[in-house]
């Protein structure tokens, strides 16, 4: 069963003054699974996520050690960042529409990769909408501004631009924290839907979206892995005391 | 893949490199400004010295014999004087913005003040000299007249001719060109005075003025003295309007009523007149201590706000 | 009078006098403006546009040189300064936003903002009129272009400051490189905020005399020759109040009209337009 698409080994992570926000982290990342990563606030679960997609790259001063293997190679040492971007994409806690058209948010990523056909930009944003289950909302609208959507539609927006470039796996940051019961409950079903094509890990505070979602589980707890198990069994039956404190909502 | 990669990296470079020079252009125009204004003024430096040039009162072309005491002088004057007529005016406005204008009528207010501050100086200088300087002369001097100069000491102040164009008339309106930008300074540090410490005045009994005086204008201290430096800046360095009219005459006035000349009027009537090198050198002279001034009021000022900021 | 009584009385008193700085701002506001309005209004004519001038003294006459003037100056000072603004103001908030020599110009840009007018124009007087030998219409370019920079610099930054760090990283995230974040997304979130500064900025330049007295100076004759010694509406006013004749006065007066008409306008347009764009 086991057919990892990522494995880590070893992470730490280290913010501007030494301030040690992953420990020694080691996990595999099953493909086409989706794998929750759950812990209190300042956990170090949004820095481990956010090492994937290299995003902490932008900003200076921080430090890595350990490898995460990523076809065949450590990704915190490849240099190609734009490309390795585009094969693991990552939708954010607030929706992040562009200042720009439907459309035009759709093609953005498939523009950056150099697809300038009209026809094939067509139907591969097409594509991408029917794939986020938002095309019916959007179809009559593709040139109006994003900006126009509501909440919930425009993080099935930014879901389709993830999307459209076809990646491997997706990076979802606390997706349905700042959306309403109803559009959460659609954006957790897309996510069910999503993993035949992707291999998911979201971090989440929910943990019964957790428990409804997600294959694969990460208990994190000051920057320590604590436990990681498939979920159904680390929410019925928790190794950890800790985790199991934690599940239980005694403390977070 | 990986040319384009390579592309990608270098034309951000290119980018970060356009955008930096740019940036750093501001570095390098304010030094070439400085080494430019110092360089044309050696030979009047060579001449007159610091000390010397700004105690000199003699402003002489034609013997050749420059100093900055009597354009100085009109420079402090003026600006100070409009300063003392603009701060409680502009507290005052600040004032009614927040506490006692009608909540639709803020914006128009406000912006109606700030419209005072986009009115060219050049304007300020035509309705000065066509017909706020005439009333002055024919009836507000003539008045301060006949009101003050039986008094002793405080009577010599307005001595001589009443003709608007003078110190006074140029104070005024200095004084409402530069209200606006106190004011509105003012009222943004009053906006952000903590309401429970606003309400916890009142619960204690407190009057409106009461409030304002010993909660909003303590809390807004550094707003009010950031501001007041900035309108100083602005003030000292004003040229059409006062151009207009203060009469560019170089002499020490003693009375409100006398014409003067500022650094700013006469470089404007006097630069492109300058007929030998030492004399233009010296007008040079005049802008860099215009200069040094000014800067030395704004980084002070933007000290203060900047140490607010932080704290 | 009681305590409570003497204070409500202070309260009274202060409060009046508030109300009366207000009243006394605005009636500056009215006072100026209905003069300026009164005066141009009565002498704005067709000829003022379509006429060159006349022979000092003589009657008749127009100030359409120093209309084209003005315009072709401030054109010049627009296509050098908005660029450099934009550029520079980017680079502040973006590539330098973390770095000291960032937060350092964006404070040198603040104090350059109030350098006088004048001062700038001397310094382009020694570093471009004197070298070339004569005065022109770039020259005066070069002083509004100065002055424009900082202003349109720091603006840019706080509206590119003002676009949400998060959707940079969303595009960051969809492999985009930081040029093309900046050109395809964060200049579309600042667009009309730059473009607000930017007519702002021309707004301020728009009125400035002192620093084009000596570097475009003043010419009698339509010049469209930006090499040459060019007239504007600013200066052209200062002259003409400064004459003796009535009529120049007369044509100052309706001049002013127009350039305080162009700068309110433009200035109560960028306010309505940044009223409407960040009302939220």
């Amino acid at each position: 069963m086991s057919d990892p698409i990522m494995t880590v080994k070893k992470l730490n992570f280290y913010y501007q003054g030494n301030v040690h926000a992953v420990k020694n982290m080691s996990l595999e990342i099953e493909k086409n699974q989706v794998t929750a990563l759950i812990g209190p606030s300042g956990c170090g679960k949004t820095t481990f996520l956010r090492c994937f997609n290299r995003m902490h790259d932008l900003y200076p001063g921080h430090r890595h050690e350990g490898e995460i293997f990523f076809e065949n190679s450590n990704l915190l040492e490849r240099t190609d960042i734009t490309e390795l971007r585009s094969r693991i994409g990552m939708v954010f806690q607030k929706p992040t529409p562009f200042p720009m058209s439907v459309f035009d948010n759709i093609a953005y990523g498939l523009k950056l990769k150099g697809i300038r056909n009209r026809a094939e930009l067509a139907d591969r944003v097409e594509q991408a909408l029917k794939q986020a289950v938002i095309w019916d909302e959007t179809k009559d609208r593709l040139k109006q501004s994003a900006n126009g959507l509501s909440g919930g539609q425009q993080q099935r927006l930014v879901i389709a631009r993830a999307l459209a470039v076809e990646p491997d796996v997706l990076l979802f940051d606390e997706p349905t924290s700042a959306l309403d019961p109803i559009s959460t409950g659609k954006i957790e079903e897309l996510m069910v839907k999503l993993k035949q094509d992707v291999t998911i890990i979201i971090v989440t505070h929910n943990m019964q979206q957790a428990a409804r979602i997600s294959d694969q589980t990460a208990f994190m707890y000051m920057g320590e892995l604590i436990e990681c198990d498939k979920t159904e069994r680390m929410f019925t039956n928790p190794k950890q005391k800790l985790t199991e404190e934690y599940i239980t909502g005694r403390f977070g | 893949m990986a040319s384009s990669i390579k592309r990608e990296q270098t034309l951000d470079k290119l980018f970060s490199g356009i955008t930096f020079s740019a940036a750093f252009l501001i570095l390098v125009i304010i030094v070439s400004i400085f080494i430019s204004l110092f360089r044309e003024s050696m030979l009047a430096i060579d001449a007159f010295g610091f000390f010397g040039f700004i105690s000199n009162t003699a402003w002489d072309p034609v013997r050749e014999n420059f100093g900055a005491a009597t354009t100085l002088y009109g420079t402090l004057i003026t600006t100070l004087l409009a300063l003392a007529m603009a701060v409680p005016v502009s507290l005052g406005i600040a004032i009614f913005i927040t506490e006692l204008c009608p909540r639709f009528l803020k914006p128009i207010f406000g912006t109606a003040i700030e419209l005072l501050a986009a009115i060219p100086s050049i304007i300020y200088g035509m309705w000065g000299l066509f017909t706020f300087a005439p009333l002055m002369g024919e009836y507000v001097e003539p008045l301060l007249q006949k009101i003050f100069l039986p008094i002793p000491i405080i009577g010599k102040l307005f001595t001589g001719v009443p003709l608007g164009i003078d110190i006074l008339t140029t104070s005024i309106i200095l004084s409402i060109m530069i209200t606006p930008f106190i004011s509105s300074i003012v009222r943004d540090t009053f906006a952000l005075t903590p309401v429970q410490l606003k309400e916890s005045a009142y619960g204690i009994g407190a009057t409106r003025w009461e409030v304002v005086k010993d909660v909003m204008i303590p809390h807004a201290k550094t707003g009010i003295f950031g501001s007041i430096i900035i309108a100083m800046g602005r003030a000292l360095g004003e040229t059409m309007a006062v151009a207009f009219v203060l009469g560019n005459k170089h002499a020490i006035a003693t009375s409100l009523l006398d014409a003067s000349a500022t650094i700013t009027v006469t470089l404007a009537n006097e630069f492109t007149e300058a007929d030998t090198d030492l004399y233009l050198s010296s007008l040079f002279y005049l802008a860099l201590i215009l200069l040094g001034m000014n800067f030395l009021l704004l980084a002070i000022a933007k000290t203060f706000l900047a140490r607010k900021g932080k704290g | 009078m009681t305590e409570i009584g003497k204070r409500k009385f202070v309260n009274l008193i202060a409060l009046s006098l508030a109300c009366a700085a207000a009243a006394l701002g605005l009636f500056w506001l009215i006072f100026i403006m209905a003069d300026v309005i009164r005066h141009g209004i009565a002498y704005l004519t067709p000829g003022l546009f379509l006429n060159e001038a006349a022979p000092p003294g003589m009657a008749g006459g127009g100030l359409k040189h120093a209309f084209i003037g003005q315009l072709l100056i401030t054109f010049f000072a627009v296509l050098i300064g908005v660029p450099l603004g934009i550029l520079g103001g980017t680079y502040l908030a973006e590539y330098g936003r973390h770095r000291t020599i960032g937060r350092f110009i964006s404070t040198l840009s603040d104090i350059m903002i109030s350098v006088p007018s004048i001062v700038i124009g001397t310094f382009v007087y020694a570093i471009f009129v004197k070298p070339i030998g004569h005065f022109s219409g770039f020259a005066g370019s070069l002083a509004l272009a100065i002055i424009m920079i900082p202003v349109v610099l720091r603006t840019t930054e706080e509206m590119i400051s003002l676009v949400p760090w998060e959707i940079r990283e969303a595009a960051f995230a969809l492999g985009a490189p930081y040029y093309k974040v900046i050109l395809q997304v964060v200049y579309r979130g600042a667009a009309t905020g730059i473009f607000t500064g930017t007519l702002l900025a021309i707004a301020r330049i728009a009125g400035e005399t002192a620093p084009l007295l000596f570097t475009s100076f003043n010419n009698m004759f339509l010049t469209t020759n930006m090499n040459e010694p060019m007239p504007s509406l600013t200066v052209t006013i200062y002259q003409y109040a400064m004459g003796p004749y009535d009529d120049w006065h007369e044509m100052a007066w309706a001049a002013s009209f127009v350039i305080t008409l162009f700068i309110l306008g433009l200035t109560i347009l960028g306010r309505l337009i940044i009223r409407w764009k960040y009302k939220n």
